[in-house]
C-alpha cells in the first residue's frame, strides 16, 4: 500500500510549487500560449539548470538527479495545477521513459544526459495513423538498408513534435513492432496544429526514409512501448489530479466571494451540494493518482491495472471539475478572461490524449481478467 | 538502529502484559474478567492512562492483542477492531474523553471498555427533527441529582434490544435551538420507556419510535455540562459518519489477490453468472464501481495518515457520502443482472436473490441514516471548503419563540 509523503518529499513538493507560482503565473500561460513554439526556453533551461526538473527521474549516471515517479508525480500535479506551457510531459515522461525502459544502455548514456541538462526537447511520435493507444496502433514501418535503418510513416498528433529535436519512433519491422531514435534532420518534416488546448501543443509530424537507430531489443519493442503507455497515463494522471485541485481551488474562492441575491452563492445549497460532489472527485483522483504513482515506483507488476485506473479516474474527475467551476462561475465562467477555459480545454484535451476514460475502463477490465 | 530500540521496546510491552495475564487469567471469560482487563487499561491500551487505556502507540497495542490471542485470553486491544467490532467505544467513548469530567472518565470508561453498558442505541431523531436535529423538542428537566425525560425519538436502530442509549434532550428553552440541548448516556430498561418496532421497506424491524414519559436518568450521566449537547454530539456524529465511510465494500476478503484486483469479485462473478461478462456497457459499469470502492479505500487510507500525523482529517468526511454512490450502483447492478428471479422476494426460497434484493433497499441506510447525503454536503461543504452558512430564519432565536412561529405558520 502507497504511504504518505516523507518529509523531503513535501520539501520538494514546495519547492517546486513556489518555483512554478513565480514562473509560471496566468499571465505567462496566456502570453505563451499566443506564441509559435508555445513555451520559454530561458525558462527550460532554468527548470534544468535551478531545479532540476527535467532530470529529476533520471538516474545521477546519466546526469540526472535520480529520484523515481514519486517525485517524478510531484512534479507533475504541480505543473497540472499551474497548466504549464513547456515540452515538459512529451521530453521527460514520454521520450526520458522510453529510453530508460528500453534498456538500452548506449542509447541512455548517449541521450539521457541531454534531456536531463534541458538540451534535448523529445517526444514519442505517436499515435500512429489509425489514432490507437496501444502496440497494435503502430503504423510507421521501418526498414534496414545495408547496416542502417530508415524509417517511414505519419504520426497526426504528436506532443510537442513542432519543437522536439528527437523522436521515439515506434515502427513496424519484420521482427514486430520496436522502438527507434530518430533526429530532426534529413525526412523528418513537422507541421504544427492549432490546437484546442493551446497549453500543450501538438504536431503532424511526418517520417521519409528519416535514419533511424534501433532502441532496445527489436524484439522487446512492444512490451517496452506498453509500458511507456502505462507510465505515460500515470504521468497524465499526476497532471490531471493537480489540475482538478487548482480548477476546484478556483471554483470555492469564487463560491466565497461572488455576492447573488444578497449572500455569497457559496451559500445556496444546489452549490454547496455540487461543490461537496466535485471536492470527492478531486480528492479520490489525488489518490488513484497516488496509487499509481506507487505502483510505477515500487510495484511494477500492479502497474498496467493501476495504470489504467487512475487514467480513466483522473481523466473523469479533471473533466468534471473543470466543467463544474465553468458552471459555478456562470457568464464570467464562459469569458477568455477568467481562467476558468484554459483549466476546461486542458481537461477535454487531456481526455482524448492517451485514450478516453472508456477505453481506460475496458483495458483496467482486460487486466484485472474480467 | 531506530528499529532495534521499537522491537525492544515492543518486547518490554509483551514481557508486561505476559506477566499481567499470568497473574490474572484464569481462562473464565466472564464480567469480572472484562473488567479486570479494562482497569489495568489493555481493553483499549491506544487510549491515555486517565482514559483506562496505557498510552500505546498502535504497534504496541498489536503486540499485546497478540500476546492476549496467544493466551486464549479475549478482551484486549478492542480498539484496534475496527467501528463495525466495536461502534460504541468511539460513539459513546469519544464523547466522555473529549468532554467527561475526570471523574466521569473514571467511573464510565472501564464500564464501557468491560462491556457493562450491554447493547447501545441513539436517542437522536424525533418525528419533527431529523435533518434539522437541533429542532428536538424531548425535554430533561433538572430534579435533585436525576433528570426526567419526557418525549418521543424514532429511526432509534436496535432500540427494541438496547440497555443503554445515547440521548439528545432540551434542557433550556430560552436559548436558541443549539444552546439549548445536553446530551445523556441513557438507561433505557426503566418504566417510562416505550419501544415501538417500525417496519421497514425490507420488511423487517430494526427500527423504533421511542416513547419516554418521566423517565429517568442519573445527572451524573451528562456529558459535557448542560447546553453542551450539540458540541458533544458531534464527536459522536462524526464517529458514526466515519464508521459508515468506511462500510465493507466487495468480497475481497476471502481472496488472495490484492485489491486493486479482488474487490470487485462480486461484481465481475454476478456478471460472469448472467453470461453478460462480455457486454461492454456492463463491463463499463463494473469498472466504474470498482474505482469508486477503490479510490474510497484509499482515501480512508490517506485520511488514517492525516490522522496519524495532524490528528485531523477533512478526508474523513468525505467516506460516507462517497459511500452512497457505491452501494446504491453496486446493489442496482446486481439485481439488474439477475433478471427475473430477482422479482421473487423469499428468503427460503431464493436466498441470493432475496439478499441483493434486500441491499438494493438497505443502501439507503447509507443516504439517510446518520445525516442524509444533502445533510452530509452541506457539512463537507461548510466545515471542509469553508462555504458560508445559508439563510437561517431561527438563528439567535430563542427555542420557545422557534416553536411559536411553527405554530402560526401551520394555522395558516
Amino acid at each position: 500500500m502507497f504511504s504518505a509523503l516523507t518529509e523531503e518529499q513535501r520539501e520538494f513538493r514546495e519547492l517546486v510549487r513556489g518555483f512554478l507560482a513565480e514562473k509560471s503565473t496566468e499571465a505567462d500561460v496566456r502570453r505563451l500560449m499566443a506564441t509559435e513554439q508555445g513555451y520559454d526556453p530561458q525558462l527550460w533551461r532554468q527548470m534544468a539548470e535551478e531545479v532540476g526538473l527535467q532530470g529529476i527521474a533520471i538516474a545521477e549516471e546519466h546526469g540526472g538527479q535520480g529520484f523515481g515517479w514519486i517525485e517524478l508525480g510531484i512534479v507533475l500535479e504541480e505543473m497540472g495545477r499551474v497548466l504549464l506551457c513547456a515540452p515538459y510531459f512529451s521530453t521527460v515522461v514520454l521520450a526520458a521513459s522510453a529510453i530508460a525502459e528500453s534498456g538500452d544502455a548506449e542509447a541512455a548514456a548517449a541521450r539521457l544526459p541531454g534531456i536531463a541538462d534541458g538540451s534535448t526537447i523529445a517526444t514519442l511520435a505517436f499515435p500512429g495513423e489509425n489514432g490507437r493507444w496501444d502496440a497494435e496502433g503502430v503504423t510507421a514501418r521501418a526498414t534496414r538498408e545495408g547496416g542502417s535503418w530508415r524509417i517511414s510513416g505519419t504520426a497526426p498528433s504528436t506532443i510537442d513534435g513542432h519543437v522536439a529535436s528527437l523522436f521515439v519512433v515506434p515502427a513496424r519491422t519484420d521482427e514486430g513492432v520496436s522502438l527507434f531514435l530518430v533526429d530532426r534532420g534529413d525526412g523528418v518534416a513537422s507541421t504544427s496544429l492549432q490546437t484546442l488546448d493551446q497549453t500543450r501543443r501538438l504536431a503532424v509530424v511526418t517520417f521519409d526514409g528519416a535514419a533511424a537507430e534501433p532502441l532496445g531489443e527489436p524484439s522487446a519493442g512492444a512490451a517496452t512501448l506498453e509500458r511507456v503507455l502505462d507510465l505515460a497515463a500515470v504521468g497524465l494522471a499526476a497532471e490531471q489530479a493537480g489540475a482538478a485541485r487548482a480548477a476546484f481551488d478556483m471554483s470555492v474562492a469564487y463560491l466565497k466571494e461572488r455576492v447573488q441575491f444578497g449572500q455569497p452563492i457559496g451559500a445556496f445549497q444546489a452549490l454547496k451540494h455540487m461543490a461537496a460532489d466535485v471536492l470527492i472527485e478531486v480528492e479520490s483522483a489525488s489518490s488513484a493518482s497516488s496509487y499509481a504513482l506507487w505502483a510505477a515506483a515500487e510495484s511494477r507488476d500492479q502497474l498496467p491495472a493501476a495504470a489504467s485506473l487512475a487514467a480513466a479516474f483522473c481523466t473523469d474527475a479533471l473533466v468534471t471539475a473543470c466543467h463544474q467551476n465553468i458552471q459555478f462561475h456562470g457568464g464570467m465562467g464562459f469569458t477568455w478572461e477568467v481562467p476558468a477555459h484554459l483549466y476546461f480545454k486542458r481537461a477535454r484535451a487531456d481526455e482524448i490524449l492517451l485514450g478516453d476514460a472508456d477505453f481506460h475502463r475496458e483495458r483496467l477490465a482486460q487486466r484485472i481478467g474480467v | 538502529m531506530s528499529t532495534v530500540a521499537v522491537e525492544s521496546d515492543l518486547d518490554a510491552v509483551r514481557a508486561e502484559a505476559q506477566d499481567w495475564l499470568a497473574q490474572n487469567w484464569h481462562g473464565v471469560d466472564d464480567p469480572a474478567w472484562n473488567r479486570r482487563v479494562a482497569e489495568a487499561g489493555y481493553a483499549a491500551p491506544t487510549w491515555p492512562a486517565e482514559d483506562s487505556g496505557r498510552g500505546y502507540s498502535r504497534a504496541q497495542a498489536r503486540a499485546v492483542a497478540a500476546v492476549f490471542d496467544a493466551a486464549g485470553a479475549p478482551g484486549a486491544a478492542r480498539e484496534l477492531r475496527g467501528f463495525h467490532e466495536y461502534p460504541w467505544l468511539e460513539l459513546m467513548g469519544g464523547p466522555i474523553r473529549a468532554y467527561g469530567t475526570p471523574e466521569q472518565k473514571r467511573e464510565l470508561l472501564p464500564r464501557l471498555l468491560a462491556g457493562e453498558f450491554g447493547v447501545g442505541c441513539l436517542l437522536y431523531s424525533e418525528p419533527g427533527a431529523g435533518s434539522d436535529l437541533a429542532g428536538l423538542q424531548t425535554r430533561a428537566e433538572c430534579d435533585g441529582d436525576e433528570y426526567v425525560v419526557n418525549g418521543q425519538k424514532v429511526w432509534t436502530t436496535g432500540g427494541h434490544l438496547a440497555d443503554t442509549a445515547l440521548l439528545m434532550a432540551r434542557t433550556d428553552w430560552d436559548v436558541p435551538k443549539h444552546a439549548g440541548l445536553s446530551f445523556f448516556i441513557f438507561p433505557m430498561r426503566q418504566p417510562g420507556v416505550e419501544v415501538r418496532p417500525i417496519r421497514q421497506m425490507t420488511g423487517d424491524a430494526e427500527f423504533n419510535e421511542v416513547f419516554l414519559t418521566d423517565a429517568r436518568v442519573p445527572a451524573a450521566n451528562l456529558i459535557g455540562g448542560p447546553g453542551n449537547g450539540w458540541k458533544v454530539l458531534q464527536i459522536a456524529l462524526g464517529a458514526e459518519r466515519r464508521g459508515m465511510g468506511e462500510m465493507a465494500m466487495g468480497t475481497a476478503k476471502t481472496s488472495t489477490r490484492p485489491s486493486l484486483y479482488a474487490l470487485s469479485d462480486d461484481l465481475v462473478e454476478a456478471a460472469r453468472a448472467a453470461g453478460r461478462s462480455d457486454d461492454p456497457v456492463v463491463r463499463q459499469e463494473i469498472m466504474r464501481i470498482h474505482a469508486w470502492r477503490l479510490t474510497n479505500e484509499w482515501n480512508n487510507a490517506r485520511a488514517l495518515e492525516e490522522f496519524r500525523t495532524n490528528g485531523a482529517s477533512s478526508l474523513a468526511s468525505l467516506g460516507k457520502l462517497a459511500n452512497s454512490r457505491i452501494l446504491h450502483g453496486a446493489a442496482a447492478l446486481r439485481y439488474r443482472l439477475l433478471g427475473n428471479r430477482a422479482l421473487q422476494y423469499d428468503e427460503a426460497a431464493d436466498d441470493e436473490a432475496y439478499r441483493i434484493d434486500y441491499d438494493l433497499m438497505f443502501a439507503f441506510i447509507n443516504s439517510i441514516g446518520g445525516g442524509s447525503d444533502q445533510i452530509q454536503r452541506n457539512i463537507i461543504s461548510e466545515r471542509v471548503l469553508g462555504l458560508p452558512k445559508g439563510f437561517e430564519p431561527d438563528k439567535g432565536v430563542p427555542f420557545r419563540d422557534v416553536l411559536k412561529a411553527d405554530a402560526t405558520r401551520s394555522l395558516g
